[in-house]
């Protein structure tokens, strides 16, 4: 009983930290946009597409793969913020709504048109078990948490330390008195936009082997989840992020093992509402951000 | 802006393009009572499916367009709606109309609850908890299989019973269909002008473009919201029962994204807050793109273009260029 019991926790660790790592780009988005990005599980699907590109079609290895899919999606997303998440900085609500729906569409569609609407079979990773006394676990699942925290600790960093963290916090805080001080909003938009799809890219690769099937509406669903662990770890909010990711991912998977399978996607929204109607703000945040 | 354009015309002006817009109205109704003496089934197919999406797209223009809120919801209660009316005529035998009215109802009784906790929230919460509402309903319809038979869906829904009796009226070709929901659609647009156009009406619009000195003016705001929410979820319910009684069969496909999203760009497109913007928008975005046999991905990846769009060059939708077009008709009658 007890190592089902820390099985489904590990379990919950792994997919929470894949959840994380989306979530991270999402809530600094909101941070410096103040919108909430419904295209962002399509940066996920994007980097997975890519990896599964270059590795079934140019024959890449898949620690090469990694690289290449962020970089790929990270093009992708400059373009993208270009045309406009940059234009998204002075518009109402319902425009950042409406503009991340439009390409959510189009970037979901647009990869079913290319690549079929089939699933498709990701190869690649390190699938080896290491046995910890009776509980197993494949290398990919402690690469996954590892690199969750690892990124986790440098968007710290990046976030208090440095002059773009100043600034991103600046252009979330007053975007007026930062046009005042000369700092970038459009500039500073786009960086954390092209650092967040990096970072869902890099989620989507590195989940790849373990999720095993690839297709052209996966994002949607990590869309979806991606609102309950930014609501929960207060919008905006990079540190309470990662601990509400391991929260969702836990609670599923004690939903899927003890009650049963098909719950396990529900989960997240009756968190999420639950969230929105009791305690908006978040685990981790004191200042309400709607 | 908009207002003050139109304060600025010349009253003669104003009445020659509200004459104008009754006559094209007008014409418009005619063409569509003769329509199936001209167009093939597949066209009649086409106007169909649009006249059943205009009914769910008039609810969420009444939030959207009338209350200035944005909702994802509308998909979840026009499935809704399409089983409570293929439920109903499987298990029960009534007739169209009783199916009809109970799946708006019942439609909307299930939504005066979910609203409560729903329209407390603002903006962003809004929408992300309307979205909320889809995937929980997918996910009843996908595991309440002794009521809905789970993923098979429910096939074999009647086709629309007129009357009780031995040997009642049943709809089964095209054209039957074609009348009978036009014949509704007609009505319900008419229900819906009425709403808008009532001192019910007036107020949502108060409560769109200042809720604060709306509700200082004495209009029960929150009264106002959910009454809204439970209407327009009704008008989705219409929608999906018509939708059930056209397809013959139901399934949890009808919660998926298509259907919210497809509702969401007929109003936007078309104009929110505007009755004409919506039934043209429900002719431009369904019936031309049925038309066409545009494959359901293409679609889709048009309906985004859309949106980019609508938010960054044509905020008000079609709405303002059926305008214009109906004052140049005007303007040329003079």
């Amino acid at each position: 009983m007890t190592e089902l019991l820390i099985e489904q926790i590990i379990n919950g660790i792994v997919a929470g930290s894949v959840y994380a790592l989306v979530a991270a780009g999402m809530t600094m988005i909101f941070g410096v946009l103040r919108a909430i990005n419904f295209a962002h599980g399509e940066y996920y699907m994007l980097g997975t597409f890519s990896a599964w590109y270059v590795i079934t079609k140019l024959n890449i290895s898949y620690p090469v793969a990694i690289f290449l899919a962020v970089i790929i999606t990270m093009g992708i997303a400059v373009v993208i913020g270009r045309l406009v998440m940059q234009r998204l900085v002075t518009a109402p609500f319902q425009s950042g709504v409406l503009a991340t729906l439009g390409l959510s569409l189009i970037l979901q569609n647009l990869i079913i048109i290319t690549f079929g609407g089939t699933y498709k079979i990701f190869p690649g990773g390190w699938l080896e078990p290491v046995f910890f006394g009776e509980i197993s676990l494949a290398w990919q699942r402690i690469i996954i948490v590892l690199v969750t925290i690892g990124v986790f600790i440098a968007l710290e960093f990046l976030v208090r330390r440095t002059r773009m963290g100043k600034a991103m916090r600046a252009v979330s805080q007053n975007t007026a008195c930062c046009l005042v001080n000369g700092i970038d909003i459009e500039r500073v938009v786009l960086g954390t936009f092209v650092l967040g799809g990096g970072l869902a890219a890099l989620s989507g690769v590195l989940t790849g082997p373990i999720n095993v099937t690839v297709y052209g509406g996966m994002g949607e669903a990590i869309t979806l989840k991606t609102f309950a662990v930014i609501v929960m770890g207060g919008m905006g909010n990079v540190r309470g992020t990662l601990i509400a990711g391991w929260i969702l991912g836990i609670a599923e998977s004690f939903v899927a093992g003890f009650i049963g399978l098909q719950y396990r996607d529900a989960v997240g929204f009756v968190i999420l509402i639950g969230m929105l109607m009791v305690r908006p703000t978040g685990f981790f945040s004191v200042q309400s951000r709607f | 802006m908009t207002a003050n354009s139109t304060s600025l015309q010349a009253p003669g002006a104003r009445v020659a393009s509200r004459t104008t817009s009754r006559l094209m109205g007008l014409a418009i109704l005619i063409a569509l009572l003769g329509a199936p003496f001209v167009l093939d089934s597949y066209y009649l197919h086409a106007v169909i499916i649009s006249m059943i999406f205009l009914l769910p797209a008039h609810g969420l223009n009444l939030i959207v367009g009338y209350m200035g809120m944005l909702s994802l919801a509308q998909g979840a209660f026009f499935g809704i709606g399409s089983y409570v009316s293929a439920l109903a005529a499987m298990h029960f035998g009534t007739p169209f109309y009783v199916n009809f009215i109970l799946a708006g109802m019942v439609t909307g009784l299930i939504a005066l609850p979910l609203g409560i906790p729903a329209l407390r929230l603002r903006t962003y919460s809004f929408v992300m908890c309307t979205l909320g509402l889809v995937v929980i309903g997918e996910a009843v319809a996908k595991n309440w299989v002794s009521l809905t038979r789970g993923d098979m869906g429910l096939s074999g829904v009647p086709q629309p019973v007129l009357g009780f009796g031995a040997d009642p009226l049943t709809v089964t070709t095209i054209t039957g269909y074609y009348y009978l929901y036009l014949a509704v659609a007609v009505l319900m647009t008419g229900l819906f002008y009425a709403l808008v156009t009532s001192p019910a009406g007036r107020s949502m619009i108060a409560i769109r473009d200042n809720e604060i000195q709306a509700e200082a003016l004495g209009i029960p705001t929150w009264n106002y919201k959910l009454v809204v929410f439970t209407i327009s979820a009704a008008f989705a319910g219409f929608g999906g029962s018509l939708y059930a009684h056209y397809l013959t069969t139901v399934s949890p496909l009808t919660f998926q994204m298509f259907y919210s999203t497809t509702i969401l760009i007929i109003v936007l497109g078309g104009g929110a807050g505007s009755i004409r913007g919506v039934v043209v928008g429900s002719i431009v975005f369904v019936a031309v793109s049925e038309a066409l046999r545009i494959s359901p991905e293409y679609r889709m990846v048009m309906y985004g273009l859309v949106l980019l769009l609508l938010v960054f060059w044509l905020p008000s939708g079609l709405t303002p260029l059926i305008d214009r077009g109906l004052a140049m008709l005007s303007g040329s009658r003079k």
